[in-house]
């Protein structure tokens, strides 16, 4: 009797997708070389037809998780019966195969859609071909190194289970697939750099074509590194939400080198300038996404969740030192026709103020590269085994970080070419003072740490800033205008799409700020044992346990302790921080409780073991000021940029620069 | 000027791949390394209900201290374990070469609560001869101080650990432990 076995089904759609992405990539170039409209079209057929194909292969792998089907390899390896529906979902990308497979299939998707709706350009062919080339890598490591679709002769009962800590919670789900969209949308924009360098077309098409895919690269980007840190705070225990460790330093790499670029190519649209910085800042972009995989999945730098060790390391580094070689090659062979031909007329200008981000983002990137390769360095020269720890992050990228808040908020006043002196010293004026005010009542407050109260004194600055950009965007609007100043503000808010998305992400970015350096600045952090009936006070609250429990679903059995929190004898909350164990082998994870509020969250986490006859428990409590405002701030950071995004296809408008110095500055 | 920017590119790229193909190769910290307290110590010692099938043979438990002065081949295993999948049918062969010069082998079903139908079935599919008991809370694990499933455990005539094998054993494993065993 013949049955429908799904590893094959699986592993036969990954082939084939495989064997599409390859003619893809050569047709294309070919098609486009030779000028010839069938074999370019043909590869865009295969774009998507190799979308369906990793379709039907992500289709596969679902229902065999979702039937338990343990004879395919990945899912005798990595699920689990007694799973909830959504853990099963999402234990495709809970270990390295089906994440691998998650990252194909996205970048399939993303080929295929760019296939269909990129407007017709020299760029287009050589841009899905080489998005094409991308995905034979990726395909070619599912097909070849890490099958997730092996069968299993003699398919176990049962599986293991996902790692406990990504069973823990749902976030989970978000935060690896918004990662990937993230780095796959920014693919986009590095093939279409490549394609402008091999067509010698470094202008300004090749952004003008990929501003959409970028911005949505850098939104999902950043909400994959917000979504991270906040994965991080409710799972981990600690209370904080960003450790330096290698694994977030990778994520965060691409992703500084990414903000640069968004901010990097305006220049290079109003000005014809900075277009070396641009290429290099897309290539660097995606190099470092490669190189992240490459380090997390390798084992080579140690780190406290890395997939571990696995056959694909040397693969991601010879592709790694592909794309880095093939990509910067390029540029040196095309130099001359990318370098600027025209200088800064100002370093008081807005371009100049963008080489100040470039400069600063990238110094930022090779600050992190460098702690996060030392040990490696260290180790391959001397032998010697050494951490590089937070506190050489933080003392050099703090430094950096108050330079970026000062940038941004100076930057969108400065006019292109050349800042009038008259009203480059109001504007001025007007900062320093926010800034001196602002820095004085925190001080008065009682913020006499340096960086939060130098934080307190660049919110304020920044404030002042963006205050000035609507007023003096909006001043001139209402003076001639007829109307109501209300639809006068919203005229400009849905004409003026990408400047008003860009000040929405500038106040976010105060936010995350304001939220990150008080939470850092100003944590408290106890460990108490508490009897069961018993009271501690800490910092303000007081904490009683007041009971024990446990719960037993199939999946996981829960223990932990009822506290009530009361404040001035009222009662505010009840907390239930507990310890989670996942199956029979699973490992017990603590599971911290919060307590949100807007000016500062109250953290629990059991550092101790709740059984029958427990008696006491032992706390740990965490309380740290404005860490929600880091969530509030990403969600107004994605906000703004989905704002932005919304702002039609009018990506160079054909206004004078002239005219951009009345929306500059205030008149 | 082309030629020398090229040839900075290749330099910078040779020592980048240079300093990760070191860290590749350098190889990772294995914790499957890792050495155990229990080698040189007495096994420790456990009574646990055996499978029904076995009762015939060895009663309805099976306990380690009855059978020092003999070899032992301690497996510990599960029934959602992959690998124990497929070092099942290897220990099974391993079993009736050496079960007749006089070494016992014993599985025992751990981290698996109540899956007792799933370790039938398991003992079923391999047609294990070997006694295969059943760990319910997974406290012998503890005692052994599991890493994880699959682990084989050597123990010597005299009740000692010698050896253990964390993952899949393979033939070559089990014949040069035992080989040394039965010297």
């Amino acid at each position: 009797m013949f049955e429908l076995q799904l590893g094959p089904l699986g592993g036969a759609s990954v082939f084939l997708a495989f064997g599409l992405a390859l003619y893809g990539a050569v047709a294309g170039v070919i098609g486009a070389a030779r000028r010839d409209a069938r074999l370019q079209t043909s590869a865009r057929l295969a774009a998507v037809a190799g979308f369906i194909l990793a379709t039907a292969a992500v289709v596969v792998m679902q229902a065999a998780l979702l039937t338990n089907d343990f004879s395919v390899s990945y899912v005798a390896g990595h699920s689990r019966i007694a799973s909830p529906t959504w853990v099963k979902v999402v234990t495709m990308w809970a270990a390295l195969e089906g994440s691998i497979l998650l990252w194909a299939w996205l970048l399939t998707g993303y080929t295929a859609l760019l296939a269909v709706t990129a407007p017709l350009s020299p760029l287009r062919p050589y841009a899905i071909s080489i998005m094409q080339a991308v995905q034979v890598f990726f395909l070619g490591v599912l097909a070849f190194i890490a099958n997730p679709f092996k069968v299993v002769p003699l398919p176990p009962l049962d599986g293991p289970g996902p790692n406990e800590l990504l069973q823990n919670h749902w976030m989970m789900a978000v935060h690896p697939l918004l990662m990937y969209l993230g780095f796959v949308g920014l693919t986009v924009p590095f093939a279409y750099a490549m394609a402008a360098l091999i067509t010698r077309r470094p202008g300004t098409e090749w952004m003008a074509q990929t501003r959409r895919w970028t911005l949505t690269g850098w939104g999902f980007l950043s909400g994959a590194i917000v979504a991270g840190g906040w994965w991080s705070y409710e799972v981990l225990g600690w209370g904080g939400y960003w450790a330096w460790d290698p694994v977030e330093n990778v994520s965060f790499m691409p992703w500084l080198t990414a903000t640069a670029f968004i901010h990097s190519v305006q220049v290079q649209e109003r000005r014809r300038m900075l277009k070396p910085w641009n290429v290099l800042l897309i290539v660097a972009t995606f190099s470092l996404s490669i190189l992240g995989t490459f380090l997390t999945r390798s084992g080579v730098v140690s780190s406290v969740h890395a997939f571990g060790n696995g056959p694909v390391g040397p693969a991601f580094l010879v592709f790694f030192l592909l794309v880095t070689l093939a990509a910067f090659g390029l540029l040196a062979m095309r130099w001359d026709d990318v370098k600027d031909r025209a200088d800064l007329d100002s370093v008081v200008s807005r371009e100049g103020s963008f080489l100040g981000v470039n400069i600063l983002f990238v110094t930022l990137t090779a600050a992190v590269l460098l702690g996060t390769l030392f040990p490696l360095i260290v180790e391959a020269l001397t032998g010697d085994k050494v951490t590089v720890g937070a506190p050489f992050f933080d003392q050099t990228t703090l430094p950096l970080w108050m330079l970026v808040l000062l940038l941004m908020g100076i930057g969108p006043l400065l006019p292109w070419r050349r800042a009038e002196q008259q009203r480059l010293s109001r504007n001025l004026a007007l900062l320093a003072a926010a800034f001196v005010v602002s820095g004085a009542l925190a001080w008065l407050l009682g913020v006499h740490k340096v960086y939060p109260a130098l934080t307190v004194a660049l919110a304020g600055y920044n404030l002042m800033s963006l205050y000035l950009l609507l007023s003096g965007a909006l001043a001139p609007r209402l003076r001639l205008a007829n109307r109501g100043a209300l639809q006068v503000i919203r005229s400009y808010a849905v004409e003026s799409r990408r400047r008003v998305g860009s000040m929405i992400v500038h106040f976010a970015v105060v936010i995350i700020a304001l939220g990150v350096a008080f939470s850092s600045g100003y944590r408290v952090d106890e460990q108490i044992r508490l009897d069961f009936g018993g009271s501690a006070e800490f910092s303000g609250y007081t904490l009683t346990a007041v009971d024990r429990f446990m719960e037993r679903t199939p999946a996981r059995i829960s223990a932990g302790a009822v506290i009530e929190v009361t404040r001035g004898g009222k009662p505010v909350t009840t907390l239930r921080p507990r310890l989670n164990l996942f199956g029979e082998a699973g490992r017990t994870v603590p599971t911290p409780a919060v307590y949100y509020t807007a000016t500062h969250d109250l953290y629990l986490n059991l550092n101790s073991s709740v059984g029958p006859d427990t008696t006491f428990v032992v706390l740990r409590v965490v309380k740290s000021p404005l860490v929600t405002w880091i969530w509030l701030g990403g969600a107004i950071l994605l906000l703004g940029t989905v704002y932005s995004l919304g702002g039609g296809r009018r990506t160079v408008p054909a206004r004078a620069v002239a005219g951009e110095k009345r929306e500059g500055a205030p008149a | 000027m082309k030629a020398s920017r090229t040839a900075l590119i290749a330099i910078v790229v040779t020592a980048i791949g240079a300093l990760f193909a070191f860290g590749l190769l350098r190889g990772n910290p294995d914790d499957r390394n890792i050495t155990s307290n229990l080698l040189g110590r007495p096994a420790p010692g456990f009574t646990l209900p055996l499978y029904e099938r076995y009762w015939p043979d060895y009663g309805e438990t099976f306990s380690l201290q009855e059978h020092v002065g003999q070899p032992l081949v301690v497996n510990f295993w599960a029934s959602w374990c992959l690998p124990c999948y497929d070092e099942a049918p290897i220990l099974q062969q391993a079993w009736q070469t050496y079960g007749p010069q006089g070494v016992q082998f014993v599985g025992i079903q751990t981290q698996d609560r109540d899956k007792r139908d799933e370790g039938r079935t398991f003992i079923a599919r391999f047609n294990l001869g070997f006694p295969n008991v059943l760990d319910n809370d997974s406290l012998v694990g503890v005692d052994w101080a599991l890493y994880g499933v699959p682990e084989t455990f050597f123990v010597d005539a005299s009740g000692k650990v010698v050896a253990k094998h964390i993952g899949p054993v393979t033939a070559a494993v089990l014949d040069q432990q035992l080989g040394a065993l039965l010297r």
